[in-house]
């Protein structure tokens, strides 16, 4: 972080910090527009012009936990007038709450598929991240035979299409049981990002000098307690940029969600645009599914914001 | 598994057993459990594509497999379809790199000043990241339709076609891939950027030094190493991308191989020849990524 | 690390407790996600009511539903007891053993008398004429299209219309009137297109716009039984056929080129085109006024006579099937008994669903039920379908291939784009050993 001194200097901060406003604005828009359609009433979400002002509603987010079916004419006024307010204001899109041979009103598949990407994903870190970690630190403090042809590998496991490997992972994962269980996910996510992983935080540990390690050494410490005392501080850092990607990647997996789980073990992301299928989409119940779903990412990042900024802290004592 | 076994033990009583590890010992704790992990979930997947590869297998019927040689390969490397497919993947995955990481990295440079709130402005700008492909190309396809778009709507551009029109509509979902995965690229960049030690940059000033003198010789070679590893995963990401350009479109102009290879292995349930085919990728992006840690490797010895 | 190693442990048991068992008194229907699905949940409630089976509807977004049935299918897998699936695949999945057959239930219940004869022709039939049946038409679908009843209705479109065109400007009987009205609303100036039609080539979007033209041009996909194409997908008609689709969509609303049933339910209820095609299935979503703002002056018409008289639609809806891998085939036959009931389908019907059943079809209150249900009840009578071959992705993809790039950016002639189809779907059948 350079410092401002001159006149001209700061001109050219303020300058940059205009551009950084203007980009993060570029980004945001569709962003915002997506949040904007999830407090939209249904009939404002697809309109020729495009609706900017609204009255902004929750009813999106009573849709996207209630099991509905379209209705082809409006419920009569005592069906209305006894209904609650939940459930009117899934009549007045035109649709109507599904109940169950019992009467009970039946939840949508998001409540439970969300519970599920949460379990999975927040597992597949950990092991990916601190799987990674061990591995990186192996290969950059120790002499490796074949450090890279096995580093290598671990970079082509991520090169095979997916689309190919889903029928040979479908059908292994049914020998074995593995198939619609978490851990069948979680043991998927893991490899994926392994490769991920491993190549980033060994970037991250190649650049903190061995000299720390070694004059813990010398103090005696072991090589463990170096490891985890000195390196693993140092490389906060890597560890928090390479959890937040990997976290990202796990939590909207889509295909492998898709073929590999049936009821079980269901994340969200293949049921946010299953509303698609309705002769009308409600795109309000889309972007309601969608923002929830950014949200434990969001605040994820936002928490870890600090270590993702620290950059590599050891800068000032580079060789 | 094994490494959290591994973290569970250090944890408590057995900091004196492990005292006495040796280097190589450790060495083979961490590293071991990853390759064996990865062969176990990659080698099955492989052998399964070698094999099947050579046959005119169809998963969705119940004939047998019957070995046909090297003919998969040979029609698909003579289909011109297929080279239309690699085509347009080559030009895919150039334009939205490049624009990946000129976004990307333009951005962290700037952010990589005093600038008030950058913890809040650093997160807002990854969102587009955290998305799912699939949502981001429903919305995309949203936000680019002439009549209930927002993107025609803000720029006044009144109904100019982005995805109907065969010229136009591979950016449109290059412009895509860029907004999601530029951030991608910003924080990595970001994490290189501020390592770059603040006495390098005066001693550049003292000299009398121009910026992009500065830019050249200082920033981008610290820098390098990272940004490298960003585009080695960027580059095998769009070289695979499916869901949004399936999603956007319906253009032969945008059909990538991975649509290809998709309807290939999925709707047609050409299995043997699909597998072929994902061979085929598997070789070219090796070769391409091969070049790439060559290069990553020359520039860390820098 | 204590605490990651915690949250893994809380992780672990929270899995275990998320883990419930499955009770023998279940069954799993796959079907995709859209509203008959709704429909079909909402009638297998009234099973587990009156027999306490539980039946669960399995849905996935319709883009996946192909690829996530033949996956399961392929590995044998048991997780669906019974799956609704697209007429296309009754050939892929018979020939591979993943349905169980059902010609045995089929001429028990005499099936073939109570079903609408299309229906039983194209969801359950395989091969043609073969009299083996392998699934219960479950919900009948078809191509249809909805207009704009006020931009009809307009006096002054109706005198502008007459001018011009010299007849009245009424909903469409042939696919000449059709494209006169098109042409007609289509002012772009005002944002107003004539007319919107399918052209989405990522699966059957495009193939089954075009299949209404050239059905009722009087053409043909080929020879079903004998596999002969040539001189009939490239048939003159077939060639007329191409050429009006492809005027259409010179009609079209702006970024038209892939577009499939949710743009075209837009394009009426945002105002875009006056005339829209459509599977009947999405149209409840037309009829009501939450919904469709213009729900009042919607209205619906069968798909329109060619030249020659000819009236045929494309065929859509699906038969339900029993999974050969299912391990409660007894308990989903006992289903399918309670299904096919008269009472089953009218209470079908009432829902929503459309029922394949001919007694409730021909009765007056199903007709009178919706503004399409007549159109509908029409059309089931007069459905033409694609090619049923195990082998049908291929030729689909094939269709695609040669027909898209010329009706949305008018490559090549319509007689070059069916003359490489004929020979692409001949290469296909000698592959596969359909023809010599």
């Amino acid at each position: 972080m350079a410092a401002v001194r001159t006149p001209s200097e700061k001109a050219l901060n303020r300058l940059a910090i205009a551009a950084v406003i203007v980009i993060t604005l570029i980004f945001l828009a569709p962003i915002y527009w997506i949040t904007a359609t999830a407090f939209k009433p249904r009939n404002l979400a697809t309109t020729a012009p495009p609706t900017i002002v609204f009255q902004p509603e929750i009813s999106p987010f009573v849709k996207l936990f209630t099991k509905r079916s379209q209705l082809r004419e409006p419920p009569s006024a005592e069906v209305y007038a006894a209904a609650p307010w939940w459930e009117r204001m899934v009549f007045d899109g035109g649709e109507k709450v599904v109940r169950d041979g019992k009467g009970q009103v039946q939840l949508s598949g998001y409540p439970s598929r969300f519970m599920n990407s949460l379990i999975i994903a927040i597992t597949s870190t950990i092991l990916a991240v601190s799987m990674g970690t061990l591995t990186a630190y192996g290969f950059s403090r120790f002499r490796v035979k074949g450090e890279a042809d096995l580093l290598f590998f671990i970079l082509s496991t991520r090169m095979l299409p997916p689309v190919v490997v889903a029928i040979p992972m479908f059908l292994m994962y049914r020998a074995v049981g593995l198939n619609d269980t978490h851990w069948g996910l979680i043991l998927l996510y893991t490899a994926f990002n392994l490769s991920f992983s491993v190549w980033l935080m060994k970037g991250f540990i190649d650049e903190i000098p061995k000299e720390y390690e070694e004059a813990a050494l010398v103090d005696g410490y072991t090589r463990m307690e170096a490891f985890f005392k000195i390196v693993l501080p140092e490389a906060a850092t890597g560890i928090a940029a390479t959890a937040v990607f990997c976290f990202i990647t796990a939590w909207n997996e889509y295909a492998f969600a898709l073929i590999m789980t049936n009821r079980r073990a269901q994340t969200a992301p293949p049921f946010i645009p299953s509303q698609v299928g309705s002769g009308l989409p409600d795109w309000t119940v889309i972007a309601a599914g969608t923002v929830l779903f950014l949200l434990p990412v969001a605040i994820f990042t936002f928490l870890l914001r600090n270590h993702l900024l620290r950059g590599m802290s050891f800068g000032a004592i580079r060789k | 598994m094994l490494a959290t076994a591994i973290m569970t033990s250090l944890n408590s009583q057995s900091r004196a057993a492990s005292r006495g590890m040796s280097d190589i010992k450790i060495r083979n704790l961490f590293i071991i459990p990853t390759i064996l992990f990865l062969i176990v979930f990659n080698i099955f997947p492989l052998i399964y594509s070698l094999g099947y590869s050579f046959t005119d297998f169809r998963a969705s019927t119940n004939a047998p497999a019957n070995f046909v040689g090297l003919q998969n390969y040979r029609e698909l490397l003579n289909d011109p379809f297929i080279w239309t497919n690699f085509a347009i993947t080559a030009k895919y995955v150039i334009v939205s790199v490049t624009g990946q990481v000129l976004v990307g990295f333009g951005t962290a440079m700037l952010l990589n000043r005093d600038i008030p709130f950058k913890g809040l402005l650093t997160t807002l700008l990854l969102l587009p990241m955290m998305l799912s492909m699939a949502v981001v190309g429903l919305f995309w396809k949203l936000l680019y339709d002439p009549s209930f778009g927002i993107i025609n709507y803000a720029l006044g551009l009144g109904s100019f076609e982005w995805l109907s029109n065969p010229q136009m509509a591979l950016y449109a979902v290059a412009i895509t891939d860029i907004w999601m995965w530029s951030p991608f690229v910003m924080l990595l960049s970001l994490a290189g950027l501020s390592a770059v030690p603040k006495h390098l940059y005066e001693a550049a000033a003292i000299d009398r030094a121009g910026p992009f003198y500065t830019f050249f010789r200082i920033t981008l070679p610290l820098v390098a190493p990272i940004l490298m590893i960003a585009i080695i995963f960027r580059t095998m990401e769009a070289f695979k991308t499916f869901d949004i350009a399936y999603i956007l479109t319906s253009q032969p102009t945008t059909e990538v191989i991975s649509i290809r290879l998709y309807k290939m292995a999925f709707q047609e349930w050409q299995t043997g020849r699909s597998c072929a085919l994902a061979y085929i990728v598997l070789v070219m992006v090796l070769a391409i990524t091969n070049i790439y840690v060559k290069y990553l490797n020359k520039v860390k010895e820098r | 690390m204590r605490k990651k190693v915690t949250g893994l442990l809380a992780g672990i048991s929270l899995m275990f407790a998320c883990g419930t068992t499955v009770q023998a008194q279940e069954l799993t229907i796959f079907w995709a996600e859209w509203d008959p699905a709704n429909y079909l949940q909402e009638l297998v409630n009234e099973y587990e009511a009156e027999t306490g089976v539980k039946v669960t509807v399995e849905t996935t977004p319709w883009q996946d539903f192909q690829t996530k049935a033949f996956t399961e299918f392929n590995a044998k897998g048991s997780a669906y007891d019974m799956v609704v699936g697209d007429s296309q695949w009754i050939g892929a999945a018979s020939e591979a053993g993943h349905y169980v057959d059902l010609t045995d239930f089929f001429n028990k219940h005499k099936l073939n008398e109570v079903m609408a004869p299309a229906t039983v022709k194209y969801y359950s039939e395989y091969p043609s004429n073969s009299g083996k049946y392998w699934s219960i038409p479950a919900e009948g679908d078809a191509v249809g299209w909805s207009y704009r009843k006020d931009w009809f209705e307009d006096p002054k479109e109706m005198e502008a219309f007459k001018a011009k065109y010299g007849y009245d400007l009424a909903p469409p009987k042939t696919w000449k009137e059709m494209r006169d009205i098109a042409e007609f609303f289509h002012r772009p100036d005002e944002k107003r297109y004539g007319i919107a039609i399918y052209t989405d080539n990522s699966y059957d979007g495009l193939v089954m716009g075009v299949e209404n033209a050239i059905f009722s041009f009087g053409g043909e996909l080929g020879d079903y039984a004998t596999y002969k194409v040539d001189g009939i997908i490239n048939s003159d008609q077939n060639v007329k056929a191409l050429e009006a689709y492809r005027e259409l969509y010179g009609f079209t609303p702006p970024g038209w080129a892939k577009s499939f049933f949710v743009e075209n339910n837009q394009a009426i209820t945002e105002n875009l085109a006056a005339m829209s095609m459509n599977y009947f299935a999405f149209f409840p979503a037309l009829v009501n006024e939450a919904s469709n703002p213009n729900a009042k002056v919607t209205g619906f018409f069968a798909n329109p006579a060619g030249p020659g008289g000819d009236q045929f639609a494309a065929l859509g809806g699906q038969g339900i099937s029993i999974v050969s891998y299912s391990e409660n085939q007894e308990e989903a036959m006992k289903f399918l008994e309670w299904f096919i009931k008269d009472e089953t389908q009218k209470r079908w019907a009432e829902l929503g669903g459309y029922t394949a059943s001919a007694k409730v079809l021909e009765s007056p209150e199903f007709q009178n039920a919706t503004p399409y249900n007549k159109a509908f009840y029409e059309t089931m009578f007069k459905v033409k379908d694609f090619w049923a071959a195990p082998e049908y992705a291929e030729l689909l993809i094939q269709m695609n291939q040669r027909i898209y790039p010329y009706v949305t950016a008018g490559q090549g002639t319509a007689k070059e784009a069916l003359d490489g189809l004929a020979e692409d779907w001949n290469n296909t059948f000698k592959k596969y050993g359909r023809t010599n």
